[in-house]
């Protein structure tokens, strides 16, 4: 256990390294990369965010509980692109370019090799100014947290993250049988995600909320956190993201491997050059 | 299939042998539009399309021995990558049983790769946006290689491959020959036991090519490491190996060495005669080429005797220099493919 630990904590460590000695090579490109990445994680919540400001809240939600909500769906999506590096959170791309070939000659269990390409430096953009806005917005807000708290932010920003990993890998099954056609299923459903998970539900009519939250789950990803994070959300609803979680997880495992197994029988016929750990 | 007497048995020596196939079979099925100009036939080509199953690999069996040089060649389609693949773990066979140094690429992944060299000419392992040593410090990171066999290694392909002033620079800015040359040296890293190389010296000008036979003939013969290689280039392939494997529309056709397939295709011999400029009349030789005064003809030593051609050329007149040599085994090999397409199958084979 030990030196497994050990092992996978020197393999995160190497592209870590990799990552970093990617950023410092040329002190321009470092400061593109920068200012790109302030730039476009604000520009992704501000138009919400001064929306909410200007209305005093949206549907039973005050500013800085839309800005929490905002804070939330940033540290989702900026964790899974920090971790998932070498395309890991776009396996259909890996599938679809004909890169898995690079996977099968490398002696580390797939599931590791898919986890341990982080991208901590280049790829933290999102994730820390997720956290810097969530810490504006729990400084604001007049609810008392309890002690409990953080350990159920978390929990709950987990949870949001197994449902986006496990609808990326639920589509991307579909490149194992047209890997032309579906090479960028993985980026549609998980961008499509992320751009709608910015839009506060509460008030929404059944026929928008409940798609939202079962066959195109945005609203796992920052709403129904939120309202639970704030003690607003019904008993049944506290429990529901967890629920969809492994229900999709368990889904997304059995048709990947289903997938897997059409592939190592039929192979692929393609392959992209230059993609591969891009 | 053929097998030359010439070339040792694999599994005569002690121990497995490094690379086992037992009648493996891999076949595909391949969706096709059925031919039709227009009106109902064009309606069947779009909604009817035939399935039809492609045999890759038909019941192929052969055994590598540690420490071998093997060439496997074909012509295109015939099933070289396929067998790569299966090989390396990237296809699992339809039927059949194979083994890599005693493991099963499919079970054995892991362990497998550890010991395994792969590269296809096409592709490259290297990092894009680093420099090649980054490359490597990676590759010693996930293949979990001892600092002492990491360093001795580094130093071997830094030496032979001339890598002191690639090393630093980044893979995308790299000739095709020097990629070759980085990926190589990467491949060898972890010391593998067994080296899979598809392609390898596709698109490599002829220094870069030499480089690359010379250092493969070297780490075989020094280091006893067992390759491989595929090449549609058979002059390559004869200057390296010691052993060729050639398969046809999925069958192995021919297993033993150059000479042994140079025999079977009829023992072809080239002669190439300066003359005062005069042709000389050699029967039982056919004419190549001519031109200021040198005739290049092939002869076939299998039906005419050596003493028939030399009194051949004893009664040619105005002869001032006669070479004799082996015909290019692209030649050969051209000819057997000839003969195959003519056959229909590569068991029938001229001689």
């Amino acid at each position: 256990m030990g030196y497994g630990m050990k092992r996978y904590f020197g393999l995160l460590g190497i592209y870590a390294r990799m990552d970093l000695a990617s950023l410092t090579r040329d002190g321009k490109f470092m400061a593109v990369v920068m200012a790109a990445d302030i730039i476009s994680n604000l520009s992704s919540i501000s138009g919400i965010f001064l929306l909410a400001w200007k209305l005093g809240g949206i549907g039973g939600m005050d500013r800085f509980e839309v800005l929490f909500m905002l804070a939330y769906g940033n540290i989702v999506m900026g964790f899974l692109n920090m971790m998932g590096g070498c395309n890991a959170l776009f396996p259909s791309r890996i599938i679809g370019r004909g890169q898995w070939e690079h996977m099968f000659i490398m002696p580390l269990p797939y599931i590791v090799q898919l986890t341990v390409g982080i991208f901590p430096f280049t790829g933290s953009g999102g994730f820390l100014s997720g956290i810097g806005m969530l810490w504006v917005a729990v400084c604001h807000m007049e609810t008392v947290l309890p002690w409990w708290w953080p350990g159920a932010l978390v929990l709950q920003l987990l949870i949001s993250m197994v449902v986006v990993v496990a609808f990326s890998y639920l589509f991307s099954s579909l490149a194992f049988y047209a890997p032309v056609q579906c090479e960028e299923i993985s980026g549609t459903v998980v961008y499509s995600l992320e751009h709608t998970r910015t839009f506060p539900l509460s008030g929404m009519p059944v026929y928008i909320r409940y798609p939202l939250l079962t066959i195109f789950p945005a609203g796992l990803m920052a709403w129904l956190p939120t309202r639970i994070l704030l003690g607003k959300a019904a008993t049944w609803e506290t429990f529901y993201p967890a629920v969809s979680a492994l229900l999709v997880s368990l889904a997304a495992a059995y048709f990947f491997r289903k997938g897997f197994r059409y592939y190592v029988k039929k192979g692929i016929n393609r392959y992209v050059p230059g993609g591969h750990r891009s | 299939m053929f097998r030359a007497a010439t070339v040792p048995d694999p599994m005569a020596g002690e121990g497995c042998p490094v690379v086992s196939l037992e009648t493996v079979s891999k076949s595909f099925t391949r969706w096709q539009r059925k031919e039709g100009a227009s009106g109902k036939g064009e309606k069947r080509g779009i909604f009817g399309q035939e399935k039809k199953t492609v045999a890759a690999l038909d019941h192929v069996s052969f055994r590598i021995g540690q420490g071998e040089f093997v060439a496997y060649a074909g012509p295109n389609g015939a099933g070289k990558s396929t067998t790569m693949k299966l090989l390396a773990g990237m296809l699992q066979p339809t039927d059949g049983k194979l083994s890599v140094l005693g493991m099963s690429p499919e079970k054995d992944r892991i362990a497998l790769m550890k010991k395994l060299g792969v590269l296809f000419g096409n592709r490259t392992e290297l990092w894009w946006d680093h420099p090649v040593i980054q490359s490597f410090e990676w590759k010693k990171v996930v293949w979990d290689i001892p600092d002492a066999v990491y360093r001795r290694n580094l130093e071997m392909v830094t030496e032979l491959l001339d890598m002191g002033e690639i090393r630093n620079v980044f893979a995308r800015e790299l000739s095709l020959g020097q990629r070759m040359r980085a990926d190589l040296a990467m491949m060898l890293l972890h010391s593998p036991e067994l080296i899979l190389l598809d392609e390898p010296t596709l698109g490599l000008d002829v220094v870069a090519k030499r480089q690359m036979i010379e250092f493969l003939k070297k780490i075989n013969q020094e280091e006893g490491v067992t390759i491989m290689v595929t090449s549609h280039d058979m002059d390559d392939l004869e200057e390296m190996a010691r052993r060729i494997l050639m398969i046809s529309g999925g069958k192995l056709a021919f297993d033993g060495s150059f000479d042994g397939l140079r025999e079977i295709t009829g023992n072809l011999t080239r002669l190439r005669v300066t003359t005062d400029g005069r042709k000389p009349a050699l029967e039982g030789c056919r004419l190549i080429s001519e031109g200021h005064g040198i005739f290049e003809f092939e002869a076939d030593l299998s039906r005419l005797s050596i003493q028939g051609l030399l009194e051949g050329l004893s009664r040619a007149a105005g002869i001032r220099n006669v070479e004799i040599g082996k015909a290019p085994i692209e030649q050969v090999i051209a000819q057997l493919y000839q003969a195959w397409d003519r056959a229909g199958s590569p068991g029938s084979l001229p001689g």
